[in-house]
């Protein structure tokens, strides 16, 4: 008699085969999804309404996403907009830092961008070239006051003679110094340094003091700090380390001799410990607080701690001065903040482009140094906003010679961990390995150009 | 007499087991799977889809703007001549070979010292705990802080016992930094690391001690011959999570070093994270996300087949 066999029949097997065309159905649905959601939607990059309507009276939601290092003018912007415009809402999305550019990129290829975005203004041009935004020249060339407008963050949204964004706020970098130890040293407190030489000079007189007195400060572990205080002397000097069209840019470091006497002053004060110890380690996390508490003599900073100087004592003690030319024949800022961009697809082009050129108005632009930052319209600068904001009118009046480097590499080349640019400064401060420092910058910094993707 | 046996009349079929009925089988088999479905799904959606389109990016130039377009495995014989990456993974293996050993010693040796029941056993279980309670990215700029050459306590401390000098710069030079993040992260990651094993040693039978005792077995025959042997399931778990968490190391260096000096403290995932965001090359840092799976699967198998109990 033969043993029965035993094998698995009826709902058994069936059952196994049925479990895996779920999930095999999930996976399928799921990848459609995806490839669906990065398909091209195809939206209009070129706003075709008339500038008589478009912007004007315009109702319903506009989504703006701001970025969470610029909120404190998104936010009373926003609040104020929406206490005086009752057919027109305005909801502010704060994006988390390092997370702007990731979170806009997502929302596009989903087809679900914002209304209206206070876009980095380093970050405008990845976005313009992919035709991810808006064409709004006709409605910017309309702007009675567009001569006016910041002419960095302006070029930074231009391509050719297309604008695909405005100003929206300004960020800018100055030469802070303290009268009281300029004073102390013997040095003219209303005579701040106007070039890289009498920088060298003043900082040792100051370091003399002794005492814990450092002559001069740098975020020496800070790659964008570095970048954010550093170029503007070149661009002062006429020189700029990236150029050419993009898709084929150009490093111009080795032939770039401001950079080097720049570099080579940096170095001097490292060596010589005019600057403090610290400094080789500060990332930014503190920067600026030897100088508030009075131990530095010489800051190259961001305006915004301009903030942080409100009683008279305070006021009499630090003064800030546009960053010099290395050689001194002139200044500049960093163009750093911000520029308004309207995404192609934006639900309501209309009531973001009425939003920005309200926050552009000069009742708006005025409220900007309350709130940490500059505006980006030069005619701003009346003789009552310079007596009410003498720190801002610095930094405003060198707005109109301020610069960027215009690339789509800015990150990469300037801002990211072992970037060509940061690794240079090191070698050429910290090693004192100027010729290696200069050869390495310009190898690095034309190969990163090379292999960004646009 | 002969036996006689019982015969089943020629009609009737032959005696067998019979299966369930079919439609009972159908209605198991479906409650099952209505079970596991949630769970099913769930590892579909946000494991496996994930990983598949992930592998399909990464056989394109995914920007992170803009089109892309198919272009097989160009991201993949891109990484073989990526200095940058292939000096991430370099680092990253060192730096798991410093931390790991460290971290399942320490963790052992304290799970020994507070499995007792002394006073205040409890209390210091909470308080060896506790970092991996706090966070690491906190502790992180923590340390950030406390390692300023002039300014942080590090310094201060270690200059009073000869140890450093008073204005060592930790984070800018890659030894010193590499030091203080191994440090922190066996400070963080012990506690983790005593608490499985407390899991394990009290779910050990007393008997076994009991018979190690009667066969006059001191402490630390004791240890070698009944303790570990019986824990090598929760070691194997300890040090495969060990592994896998160093192997993703990022919070830690990117808050403390960010990569420097130069990119010599760049792990896998920072140069993951720099070739999407700041390269703005996805498809790339897909490809580099790929062989990394591989990596952790391939390291995380061998631990397994090594560390497996005998009939495992």
């Amino acid at each position: 008699m033969t043993e029965p066999t035993y094998r698995l029949t009826g709902a058994a097997r069936p059952a196994r085969r049925r479990l895996r065309r779920p999930l095999l159905a999930v996976v399928a649905a799921g990848a459609a999804l995806g490839l669906a959601a990065c398909a091209n939607n195809g939206s209009s990059t070129t706003a075709t309404t008339s500038t008589k309507t478009f912007g004007v009276n315009a109702t319903g939601t506009v989504h703006f996403w701001a970025r969470q290092a610029t909120d404190g003018p998104a936010k009373a912007l926003v609040a104020e907009f929406n206490k005086t415009h009752k057919k027109l809402k305005i909801v502010l999305h704060l994006t988390p830092p390092n997370d702007d550019t990731s979170q806009l990129a997502t929302a596009i290829r989903a087809g679900d961008p914002p209304d209206v975005v206070g876009l980095n203004d380093i970050d405008v041009p990845t976005f313009s070239h992919e035709n991810a935004l808006l064409n709004i020249t006709k409605y910017v060339n309309a702007l009675s006051y567009k001569s006016a407008l910041s002419p960095g963050h302006l070029a930074l949204a231009t391509i050719g003679n297309k604008y695909f964004g405005v100003p929206y706020l300004a960020d800018l970098s100055v030469l802070w110094y303290n009268k009281t130890l300029f004073k102390r040293a013997g040095l003219n407190p209303n005579d701040p340094p106007a070039n890289y030489a009498q920088i060298l000079t003043d900082a040792k007189k100051i370091n003399a003091l002794g005492g814990g007195i450092h002559g001069f400060s740098f975020a020496g572990n800070c790659q964008g700090c570095l970048g954010f205080t550093m170029l503007p002397s070149l661009w002062a000097n006429s020189t700029h380390l990236i150029s050419g069209p993009l898709g084929t840019q150009k490093a111009n470091v080795s032939g770039d001799a401001p950079l080097q006497t720049m570099l080579a002053a940096y170095r001097t004060m490292w060596a010589n410990k005019l600057v403090p110890l610290n400094d080789q380690t500060q990332n930014g996390l503190t920067w600026g607080a030897d100088f508030e508490a009075g131990k530095v003599g010489i800051l190259p900073g961001d305006y915004g701690i301009a903030a942080k100087f409100t009683t008279p004592a305070q006021k009499a003690e630090f003064a800030d001065a546009p960053l010099p030319g290395v050689n001194g024949s002139s200044y500049s800022t960093f163009d750093g903040g911000d520029d308004f961009v309207i995404p192609a697809g934006a639900s309501n082009p209309s009531g973001a482009w009425e939003f920005i050129k309200w926050a552009l108005a000069p009742a708006q632009q005025v409220q900007y140094p309350s709130l940490g930052d500059t505006p980006v319209r030069t005619d701003i600068l009346t003789p009552s906003f310079a007596a009410k904001n003498p720190y801002d009118a610095v930094a405003l009046k060198a707005l109109a010679k301020g610069s960027v480097e215009y690339t789509l590499a800015y990150d990469a080349v300037f801002n990211e961990p072992g970037s060509p640019w940061f690794k240079m400064f090191e070698d050429a401060v910290y090693q004192g390995n100027m010729k290696g420092a200069i050869s390495e910058g310009q190898s690095g910094i034309q190969s990163t150009l090379d292999s960004v993707k646009s | 007499m002969a036996p006689t046996v019982a015969t089943r009349p020629a009609t009737q079929p032959q005696a067998r087991r019979r299966p369930r009925s079919s439609a009972q089988a159908r209605r198991n088999a479906r409650t099952g799977l209505l079970l596991a479905a949630p769970a099913l799904l769930f590892v579909a959606v946000f494991a496996l889809y994930p990983l598949f389109f992930g592998a399909y990016i990464s056989l394109t130039n995914w920007p992170l703007v803009g089109p892309y377009h198919f272009i097989g495995f160009s991201n993949y014989s891109a990484l073989i001549h990526n200095s940058v990456f292939v000096e991430s993974i370099i680092f990253t293996l060192k730096y798991t070979a410093i931390v790991t050993i460290p971290i399942f010693v320490v963790g052992y040796g304290l799970a020994v010292f507070v499995r007792g029941n002394r006073p205040g056993s409890t209390v210091f279980r909470t308080l060896i705990f506790l970092p991996y309670i706090v966070g690491l990215v906190t502790e992180s700029y923590m340390a950030v802080v406390e390692l300023q050459p002039t300014s942080g306590s590090a310094n201060w401390l270690l200059s009073k016992v000869g140890l450093a000098s008073s204005s060592t710069a930790w984070l800018v030079h890659t030894g010193l930094a590499l030091t203080a993040v191994s440090i922190l992260v066996i400070w963080f990651y012990a506690g983790f690391a005593m608490m499985m094993m407390l899991a394990g040693m009290q779910s050990i039978p007393t008997e076994l001690y009991e018979a190690a005792k009667v066969d006059g077995a001191g402490w630390w025959t004791t240890e070698w011959r009944v303790t570990l042997p019986q824990l090598r399931r929760w070691i194997a778990l300890s040090l495969i999570i060990s592994v896998v968490g160093s192997l993703l190391a990022f919070n830690q260096f990117f808050i403390m070093t960010d990569g420097g000096p130069g990119t010599s403290t760049v792990t896998v995932v920072m140069s993951i994270y720099d070739t999407a965001f700041a390269q703005m090359d996805v498809g790339l840092a897909s490809a580099m996300s790929i062989v990394l799976v591989i990596v952790v699967g391939l390291v995380s198998f061998l631990q397994f087949r090594f560390l497996r109990e005998d009939g495992d």
